[in-house]
């Protein structure tokens, strides 16, 4: 049995469809993202997965419950909200053993277990600091605590690093990494930031419209997207000349100068070939190889929007 | 992971409904279980409920107090009971209490409610604007937990303020009267604790339908001016210009906690009341019918509250 069953699930709010026929399966320990537009149905689909929504038809299986087991349900699933705020008077390591206690953490264990986890995410340092002097990324991080401090089977994370600098999405990053490395939770991430959801799961499921577009793995449909990749090299010489001459080589779409870059645009299989060749013809300071992102299957699957 | 193409093993059905009511896949086979363990669950879940919302409770009075408001309410009322004392009864002695008791329901029934009132119009919205009441939310709580701990921590803030304020004014009072006036001032003094719980209860329901916080704080004003101001009015314009029987004065005084209060007050001291606290306190209600108007009036609107709750958008 997975640990996420979702089963033709409908949601209507009046007139609004916000969910219509969504089918996925997510087995344990599987970290996948949930993309689509603003309106897509994820927000409405999280609150089933929370137990604060049920489906108007199709069912829902969270660890082996559905939405309306309530606070059973909740036991089992950390969920870090969008917008998650704590009491600025609160220090966090106050704010995790209120998490514990109400998530039933023993109490000859809740005393390590809240260290534990705030050692996890950073934050052993300033766990007898206020809340309310915290950074946006160490509020965050401590969001992240909360829904891990009751050891959770599934971590429902809602766009967890929107509104972070660069350096606070990195650290979040890592800590969601080495969870999905070293356990074996369950993890939902939504985003919009696809480079993100790219580094962070396994697979991932694009919602547009209420419904499933796709769904799969990250790797595979990447490589779906499309056959071409994109080779920028910075050489030393004559870039239009270089261009001009590459535009010739085996496998090769396009080739432009842009002084002192080259942009090649080659098959997949050709590009090692690409590569050679090009050291042959010139010297190359330094090359990047991009291939298809989740952005081209999001484009190709929902037609651009707001996800970047 | 598998997405659209896995098949149709489940399909809807009903079951039963907690938080939100809908779709049951994961309950316990309905043979296997006895009334003895119907009742064991319910009894654990009666006690989880409650252990949930005295950690609820405890953690919004910590907020309270940390925020200065239980300290705020005890200097106000600290104030409030010596100014009464002092300025009420310039030379008080057993003679001159009643007077300053009757003072403290003149005066109070506008000062109660509105602390009361202020203490309370943020309890649901203002959590829901800043975030953390969709982390309360993401927990095992249900949703009378959330509300009902929320209250219970506000009141116990609010209560224990007005007790230390209303202490400071009691202490004067004493030395100047002597302990025997201590038995009506501790009676003033829970009538107004309890008059004071009733408007945080209708605080937290203006709080809970309100979407935003500004809308809170106006609904709370609505109501102490209605409460306040505006509700014996009234009433005393309805008896006097239609000729209504005396038992509307006591269904206006019912439906008004501020005027429960006034009239549980004056009727405990020997002293004669004139205009609408004149016309109120002739009411015929009994005190035990004044008592659990009152509780009524703390009750009702959590549980409004509660049930409002349950369909708000977070």
């Amino acid at each position: 049995m997975s640990e996420l069953e979702i089963r033709n699930v409908e949601k209507r709010y009046g007139t609004v469809t916000a969910l219509d026929g969504v089918s996925f399966d997510v087995e344990r320990g599987e970290t996948v993202g949930l993309i689509g537009r603003n309106g897509a149905g994820k927000t409405t689909l999280f609150k089933m997965l929370v137990g604060h929504a049920t489906p108007d038809a199709g069912t829902v299986s969270i660890a082996g419950l559905s939405p309306d087991a309530g606070t059973a349900l909740r036991e089992r699933v950390g969920y870090l909200p969008e917008r998650a705020g704590f009491p600025p008077s609160f220090t966090g390591r106050e704010v995790l053993d209120f998490h514990a206690r109400v998530r039933g953490v023993p109490a000859d264990k809740r005393d390590h277990q809240v260290a534990r986890v705030l050692q996890t995410v950073g934050l052993a340092d300033a766990a007898d600091r206020r809340v309310g002097g915290y950074s946006n990324g160490m509020n965050r991080r401590l969001g992240l605590a909360t829904t891990l401090v009751g050891d959770p089977d599934v971590l429902l994370l809602d766009e967890p690093t929107a509104a972070l600098d660069p350096a606070g999405v990195a650290d979040f990053h890592e800590i969601v990494e080495a969870l999905s490395r070293e356990t074996d939770v369950t993890i939902v991430v939504t985003s919009h930031v696809l480079s993100e959801i790219e580094r962070l799961c396994d697979s991932v499921v694009i919602l547009d419209e209420g419904g499933v577009e796709v769904a799969g793995d990250v790797t595979e449909l990447r490589r779906r997207a499309g056959d071409t990749v994109s080779v920028v090299a910075t050489v030393d010489g004559d870039a239009a000349a270089v261009a001009r001459e590459v535009s010739d080589f085996a496998g090769v779409t396009t080739a432009t100068a842009e002084p002192p870059r080259v942009r090649i645009e080659c098959d997949r299989t050709a590009v090692f070939d690409v590569l050679a060749d090009l050291r042959d013809a010139t010297d190359v300071l330094d090359v990047e190889v991009t291939e298809p992102g989740l952005d081209a299957v999001f484009r190709t699957t929902v037609g651009g929007g707001d996800s970047r | 992971m598998t997405g659209d193409a896995t098949d149709d093993r489940r399909t809807s059905g009903g079951g039963p409904a907690t938080d939100g009511g809908g779709v049951s896949n994961a309950t316990a086979p309905a043979s296997l279980q006895t009334d003895d363990t119907a009742g064991l669950a319910a009894g654990d879940t009666l006690r989880a409920t409650a252990a949930n919302t005295a950690r609820v409770a405890v953690r919004e009075y910590r907020i309270a107090v940390r925020r200065r408001w239980a300290l705020g309410v005890a200097v106000l009322f600290a104030l409030f009971s010596i100014a009464l004392v002092v300025l009420g009864g310039s030379d008080v002695g057993p003679s001159r209490v009643p007077a300053v008791l009757a003072s403290f329901a003149q005066l109070g029934v506008y000062l109660v409610p509105l602390a009361a009132l202020a203490l309370g119009f943020d309890t649901i919205v203002g959590a829901d604007e800043s975030g953390s009441l969709e982390m309360l939310l993401a927990l095992p709580l249900s949703s009378s937990a959330v509300v009902v701990g929320k209250y219970v921590g506000r009141a116990v803030a609010l209560a224990g303020g007005m007790l230390a304020g209303f202490a400071v004014g009691g202490a004067l009072l004493v030395r100047f009267a002597g302990f025997g006036v201590l038995g009506a001032y501790a009676g003033v003094v829970l009538a107004a604790v309890a008059a004071a719980l009733a408007f945080l209860g209708l605080s937290l329901l203006a709080s809970t339908l309100a979407s935003e916080k500004t809308h809170a704080l106006g609904a709370a004003l609505g109501t102490w001016v209605w409460f306040v101001l505006v509700h014996d009015l009234a009433a005393l314009g309805l008896v006097a210009t239609f000729d209504l029987p005396s038992w509307v004065i006591s269904v206006a005084v019912l439906a008004n906690p501020a005027d429960l209060f006034r009239v549980f007050v004056l009727r405990g001291v020997s002293t004669t009341a004139g205009g609408i606290a004149g016309v109120i306190t002739s009411s015929a209600l009994t005190t035990p019918v004044l008592l659990a108007a009152l509780a009524a009036w703390i009750a009702l609107p959590v549980a409004a509250a509660a049930l409002a709750f349950r369909r708000r958008s977070v």
